[in-house]
């Protein structure tokens, strides 16, 4: 049966209760416009207009100093000068006992000279001052050399475009001992919290 | 229904245009109510209304940038500054990591944390070092494998390898493709970033990087503020809100000004190495060419950024 839809026409509500209705409609449109217009939206597919930067001209990369000599061995010549050179090899009992030797077969004056000792030499016998160290490495680990200069041996800092720090050999590696000596780790992460982890029963408590 | 209330409606209909438009002004009211609302619950309207990184213009970019240094300098009590560096031209970013050399000591992690401003408690770390029975290396790296709580008393351990993962930066990355809001893109220098002011926490993007990288706020993230990094960028290591993913930008803040990121520079072994993948003569293009080169997950296509190789032999 059809409604009469003329009905209600005489007894309409108290009009503040209709205007509330509305109020409250018109308030919540407006927060769904709001939530809509701030979240609901996927972002744009273009990539964002930003200005023009080029790169400035390649820079020079920086070798940094070498690293400060022991004060208890250097210089070399305070013990060594005028001493009379004991070129066989042996195993040091008196001095330079607690150093590591681990550096394949070489024995000191295969690199330190023994003529003049705050020196070292390269085999063609060439003197080089200790500061260009690398000199002497890069004859046998001349591989290495390469991989250094291109910077994918060792380690650099500071800037990849800009003033780039590279090190001596020397810097990390000890040459008497070239092989990195085991490092404490720092500590690990903690294990994911959820039902059953020890943490949240710790915390619990 | 009944008849009453039908002709409730039919009465509204009829409304008149007086009582329409101090509807209206109520809608209004409503608004300016919500406003002090905000202000009284310190709920930054500003902030609300902001638009997509990528919709706004340079000038608004500026104001949401000073915005967020007084925020950030009021609620650290120290001077804070934030930029939106962009990308350089003919510039896109690429990482090496020497499995090689790696020893697993963590100063990688620990140096991003300080770096990035990651939440100390609750905990995020953006690299997790992962490690691996040296026999295993035989079949292949199953990621399944890897051990991140390791904790010996000096690293590497005997038999053992490490594989530090951070965020890939991926060419076809999984995440940003998931996305609902498009919270999360990569920018013209493959730096794969996150508008934390447009993600809404549905971990998504978690769900789909097949390497872990993406991390949640669950809590309220919590820095010191004397350990705080002032050195800012709006789509890197500025603090971030409760409820957004975070990870791995490249340290944004210090690649686009030609620094070196932080955890390259924490490595005591110089594992770490990183470059423009577009020059030719950088230390990236020279370790593409020259050492044996491999990507995680690379059956997967989606093409990472992050290169993993072998320094030695």
């Amino acid at each position: 049966m059809p409604v009469d839809r003329e009905e209600g026409e005489g007894t309409p509500r108290p009009p503040s209760y209709q205007m509330a209705t509305w109020a409250l409609l018109g308030g919540v449109l407006v927060l769904v416009l709001v939530l809509v217009s701030a979240r609901g939206r996927h972002g744009p597919d273009t990539t964002r207009d930003y200005p023009s930067r080029s790169l400035p001209a390649e820079p020079v990369p920086v070798l940094l100093p070498p690293p400060e000599m022991d004060p208890g061995y250097w210089p070399c010549s305070d013990c060594h000068e005028g001493e009379k050179t004991n070129f066989e090899v042996r195993k040091f009992e008196e001095e330079h006992d607690v150093m590591e030797f681990k550096h394949g077969t070489l024995w000191c004056l295969d690199c330190h000279d023994a003529e003049q000792r705050d020196t070292l030499h390269l085999a063609n016998s060439d003197r080089i001052p200790f500061s260009e160290s690398w000199r002497l490495c890069t004859q046998c680990h001349a591989l290495k050399l390469a991989e250094w200069r291109a910077g994918v041996h060792g380690k650099r800092t500071g800037y990849w475009w800009g003033p780039k720090e590279y090190r001596n050999c020397v810097e990390c590696h000890d040459p008497h001992g070239p092989r990195f000596k085991p490092l404490e780790p720092f500590p690990p992460p903690w294990p994911p919290r959820g039902p059953g982890s020890t943490l949240v029963e710790a915390a619990h408590e | 229904m009944s008849d009453e209330n039908r002709s409730g409606t039919r009465g509204a209909r009829g409304a008149s245009r007086r009582q329409f438009l101090s509807a209206c002004g109520l809608g209004v009211g409503a608004l300016t109510g919500l406003t002090g609302a905000a202000e009284a619950f310190e709920f930054d309207l500003e902030e609300f209304f902001q638009k997509h990184f990528r919709e706004l213009s340079d000038d608004e970019v500026a104001e949401v940038l000073e915005r967020l240094e007084r925020k950030y300098s009021k609620q650290y009590g120290k001077e804070v500054t934030i930029d939106a560096t962009g990308p350089i031209d003919g510039v896109v970013y690429g990482y090496g990591l020497d499995i090689s050399r790696c020893i697993g000591c963590r100063r990688c992690v620990y140096g991003c944390v300080d770096e990035n401003n990651q939440s100390r408690d609750p905990q995020i770390h953006w690299i997790r070092v992962l490690e691996f029975e040296r026999e295993s290396a035989i079949r292949g790296i199953d990621l399944e494998e890897g051990n991140p709580y390791y904790n010996h008393e000096a690293v590497p351990a005997e038999d053992k390898f490490y594989v530090p993962i951070a965020c890939q930066h991926c060419e076809d990355s999984p995440c940003t493709n998931v996305c609902p809001t498009g919270a999360t893109w990569s920018e013209p220098d493959g730096i794969v970033v996150i508008d934390y002011d447009w993600c809404i926490g549905c971990r998504y993007c978690m769900a789909a990087c097949p390497y872990g990288a993406r991390h949640f706020n669950w809590g309220e993230p919590n820095v010191p503020a004397d350990e705080l990094n002032p050195d800012m960028h709006l789509l890197g290591n500025r603090p971030r809100p409760r409820g957004v993913v975070e990870k791995c930008s490249f340290c944004i803040q210090r690649v686009r000004d030609g620094r070196y990121p932080a955890c390259l520079e924490a490595c005591p072994v110089g594992a770490r190495k990183f470059g423009n993948l577009l020059d030719p003569n950088g230390e990236m293009r020279f370790l593409l060419e020259n050492k044996r080169t491999f990507v995680l997950k690379a059956e997967l296509h989606t093409r990472p950024k992050f290169f993993y190789f072998y320094g030695r032999g």
